[in-house]
């Protein structure tokens, strides 16, 4: 019964994930492929409020989550000036170099040790210790993701970043600061994706870089576009398909090492047909990509 | 808007040479001309998508809507802050959002909705709601004056090329321009509805009191609706004046021999 | 700190290698062929396979390696980018399918062929020394290579009129198919062409340092920061790029320790990026062609 409720943890987590870079991709337009680095940057944020310096969950989440927020911010800055694959290209360099930061300054960040002993968070008295008690607190964190972007793109800020993504000559020509949307919707994807780092952190408890490489950036970039980028239900069949492909290929009997390589085959294989017959994805609405 | 000798070179083309116009409110004014004349040139750097060698653009009173009474020169600002000036454009190439409605296109058209802010989102729902419900309702209203209120909901994408450009002429009137600037506006528009384009064109300048220009190559459509035609060639403005002069011009005659 | 730069010289003639080819796809077919590194990978594990198991020797390996990675970068092209492109599919489209057949590639190596090094031959290389640098045989050889293929690329496209079509079909291919040139025939062979130079980087590490699934990304990546810094507007430029991105790592392993390379390579990068997009090589481009 625990693994299930992992199960939908993980889940969840992923839906964060997915929602957030949605944002930037499916709303904005602009494909980034550092998601996993603001993930990491907001696990190993909270991680050492929570154990160098000893504070409680609440304040380190906001804390990370908004800190993240401004280096979203300090990122986009160079970056959202550029267009297609270079902001693509631009988004890889800062993958890269925030995993390189995180993997060996090893000072402040332990390096590939990690950090340990990550607390499960005290809300109020309650100790949320047990796998379902999280799975809860997981479960409200996403729900208010979903609430807030949901709100985000119904409105007219969503409707404008659309138009900006689908033409950004015509909107720049309708007087609309198009420097703006791109940022801001870069800059609140990082915190969402931070705010899914802090949970992970204390939910596994201990974490280290590799959680967080491109490799990783790639499995959310996977999420959004093979569940439906554009579009509010995307992500979450995206990560329900992701997070469940591996589980379900283990009652396939095979080595473990091929079982792995045979899963990202599969994502591989996935993303190649996807965007030959169906870019829009699974539960895409539109009729090109 | 006043225009003062714009000059643009490219490498070796001169593309603008020393073109100086004059686009008063409440007149639509036309430029003509055969290809490579400077037309798309002079478009680009009066939306702000390129900047001249030298010159100026400048908004005079009537048509700034600062209010602030003066000679704002344009050049060297960014095309958005241009159009918050009051200029706007309708692409030759029309440039439709096209994964967003028809409605959801004109209501993007719109200027100042306190709900493109995130922040306002979240925080000042009322006053982003009050303001939304005026913006889809005069959205609305500008799509069934071009004739499309069926066509609402449908993606921009499945229109048809004249029914995209009756959308963007409504986004255009979403925003409340003071200064237009259209680029071929009834190209590829179904005949009967060229007719009720051009009385809605002639309505801005006379009624509204805007400043429309149109680059055209139908002359037909200059005849009917432009009260000043320039005819540009090779980068210069070669005929200024009223349409019937203009027509009869040798000049023009011997580039247009059809006519 | 002479053998660091020697070192990184030899890096970056590979880089040169896969960035020419890289480059020249991109300023053609505007693809971000991230499956180039698929395709290098592939070369190296056709080496390994024709010496090891095929008994083949190593010059005939070698063709055979070039001949793979040609015909690996024409089917991508044809079966996956062709179609895309006559949908008119947009950039991130394409980017994400290249991703994915690279992601498809390079798993399926590792499931017939595993996940660890396999090196071509044990035991110590001999050397050559000169001014305190220590070079092995193969490495010499990386660098002479690479600059013979680079400079024969060169030529070939300088004086022969696919070099000129490649241009015109970069710039404006509706255009250029108007005017009577087979776009889908010039991509083709551009795919060729740019697959086989990767091809003959791969099997240049491969007899250095062996083969491994993994390290196709890390070289197309490094390519794509070649011709940044190098500039995409040459057909030479992506090589400089390439060479010269040899040498800072090679700076910056002598001077800290190779596991800042990656970040240095990309700090690089970011930097090209904001104040110099062109490379060192290219010209401004105008505001409009954006």
């Amino acid at each position: 019964m625990n693994y299930v409720f992992h199960i939908f943890t993980i889940i969840s987590l992923y839906v964060i994930l997915g929602l957030s870079l949605n944002l930037t991709v499916g709303y904005g337009g602009m494909l980034s492929l550092c998601h996993a680095a603001f993930y990491g940057m907001g696990a190993y944020a909270s991680a050492l409020l929570m154990v160098n310096a000893g504070w409680p969950f609440l304040p380190s989440f906001a804390i990370a989550v908004i800190v993240v927020g401004m280096l979203a911010y300090l990122i986009s800055i160079p970056s959202v000036r550029f267009h297609g694959d270079f902001f693509v290209l631009a988004t890889l360099g800062f993958q890269i170099i925030i995993f390189s930061i995180l993997y060996n300054w090893v000072t402040v960040t332990k390096g590939p040790y990690g950090i340990a002993d990550i607390p499960r968070p005290r809300l109020w008295g309650l100790s949320i210790a047990s796998t379902p008690a999280f799975f809860v607190l997981s479960l409200v964190v996403t729900l208010g993701v979903w609430g807030l972007t949901r709100r985000l793109v119904k409105s007219p800020y969503g409707r404008t970043l659309e138009a900006v993504r689908d033409d950004e000559l015509a909107a720049l020509a309708l007087g609309k600061d198009v420097i703006h949307f791109k940022r801001s919707a870069f800059c609140i994807a990082g915190s969402l994706a931070a705010a899914a780092g802090v949970l992970f952190a204390s939910y596994a408890r201990s974490i280290d870089p590799t959680s967080f490489t491109l490799d990783e950036s790639v499995f959310i970039l996977c999420v959004v576009i093979i569940g439906g980028a554009g579009n509010m239900k995307g992500p979450i069949i995206g990560a329900v398909i992701l997070v469940s492909l591996p589980e379900l290929l283990r009652l396939v009997p095979m080595p473990d090492a091929v079982a792995a390589n045979m899963r990202q085959g599969i994502y591989g294989l996935l993303l190649v047909l996807l965007m030959r017959f169906r870019p829009q994805g699974i539960a895409g609405k539109y009729a090109s990509d | 808007m006043e225009i003062d000798s714009l000059n643009k070179r490219f490498g070796g083309v001169v593309a603008l040479d020393d073109v100086t116009l004059d686009f008063p409110a409440g007149v639509v004014t036309a430029i003509i001309g055969p290809n490579g004349a400077g037309k798309t040139t002079l478009f680009n750097v009066i939306a702000g998508f390129l900047k001249p060698d030298s010159g100026s653009v400048a908004l005079l009173p009537d048509s700034d809507t600062d209010g602030s009474g003066r000679r704002f020169d344009i050049i060297g600002l960014p095309p958005n802050l241009i159009a918050l000036r009051g200029v706007g454009v309708l692409f030759q190439d029309i440039r439709i959002f096209k994964r967003l409605s028809g409605l959801e296109n004109v209501a993007v058209g719109a200027k100042n909705q306190p709900g493109e802010k995130p922040l306002n989102c979240l925080f000042q729902p009322a006053r982003v709601m009050a303001r939304e419900k005026e913006v889809i309702e005069k959205a609305r209203q500008y799509l069934d004056y071009v004739g499309l209120a069926d066509k609402a909901h449908l993606w921009a994408e499945q229109l048809s090329y004249g029914q995209q450009k009756l959308v963007a002429i409504a986004r255009l009137l979403a925003g409340d321009a003071k200064v237009l600037l259209l680029d071929e506006p009834t190209s590829g528009v179904d005949p009967d509805m060229v007719g009720k384009l051009l009385a809605l064109i002639q309505r801005l300048a006379d009624t509204d009191g805007r400043a429309v220009i149109i680059i055209e190559h139908n002359l037909n459509v200059v005849k009917r609706v432009g009260d000043w035609v320039y005819l540009m060639a090779g980068g210069c403005i070669e005929v200024f004046g009223k349409p019937e002069e203009v027509l009869r011009d040798s000049t023009l005659r011997e580039m247009f021999p059809t006519l | 700190m002479l053998q660091f730069m020697a070192n990184g010289l030899c890096k970056g003639s590979v880089y040169a290698l896969v960035a020419t080819g890289f480059g020249l796809i991109y300023t053609t077919s505007r693809v971000f062929h991230l499956a180039h590194g698929a395709v290098y990978t592939l070369a190296g594990y056709a080496l390994f396979c024709s010496i090891t198991f095929l008994h083949l020797p190593l010059f005939i390996s070698a063709g055979l390696a070039l001949l793979v990675a040609a015909v690996a970068g024409a089917l991508i092209e044809v079966i996956v980018y062709r179609p895309l492109d006559r949908k008119q599919a947009s950039s991130a489209v394409v980017m994400i399918s290249s991703l994915g057949v690279y992601i498809l590639l390079v798993n399926l190596m590792t499931m017939f062929l595993g996940n660890e090094t396999r090196i071509l031959h044990s035991g110590a290389e001999p050397t050559v020394t000169f001014a305190n640098v220590i070079l092995t045989r193969v490495q010499l050889a990386q660098i002479a290579v690479s600059a013979l293929f680079v400079t024969a690329y060169w030529f070939f496209l300088r004086k022969n009129s696919l070099g000129r079509l490649c241009r015109a079909v970069a710039d404006d291919s509706v255009l250029a198919s108007v005017l009577g040139a087979n776009v889908e025939a010039t991509r083709l062979v551009v795919f060729v062409v740019g697959s086989s130079l990767a091809g003959v980087g791969a099997v240049l590490v491969a007899l250095d340092v062996g083969v491994e699934p993994n390290k196709g990304f890390p070289i197309v990546l490094g390519a794509a920061v070649a011709c940044i810094i190098g500039g995409l507007h040459r057909f030479i430029a992506p090589a400089l790029g390439g060479i010269l991105l040899g040498l800072v790592q090679g700076l910056v392993v002598w001077r800290t320790s190779d596991k800042w390379e990656s970040l240095v390579t990309f700090a690089v990068l970011i930097c090209f990026l904001l104040f110099r997009p062109q490379g060192l090589l290219g010209m401004r481009q105008r505001a409009e062609e954006r």
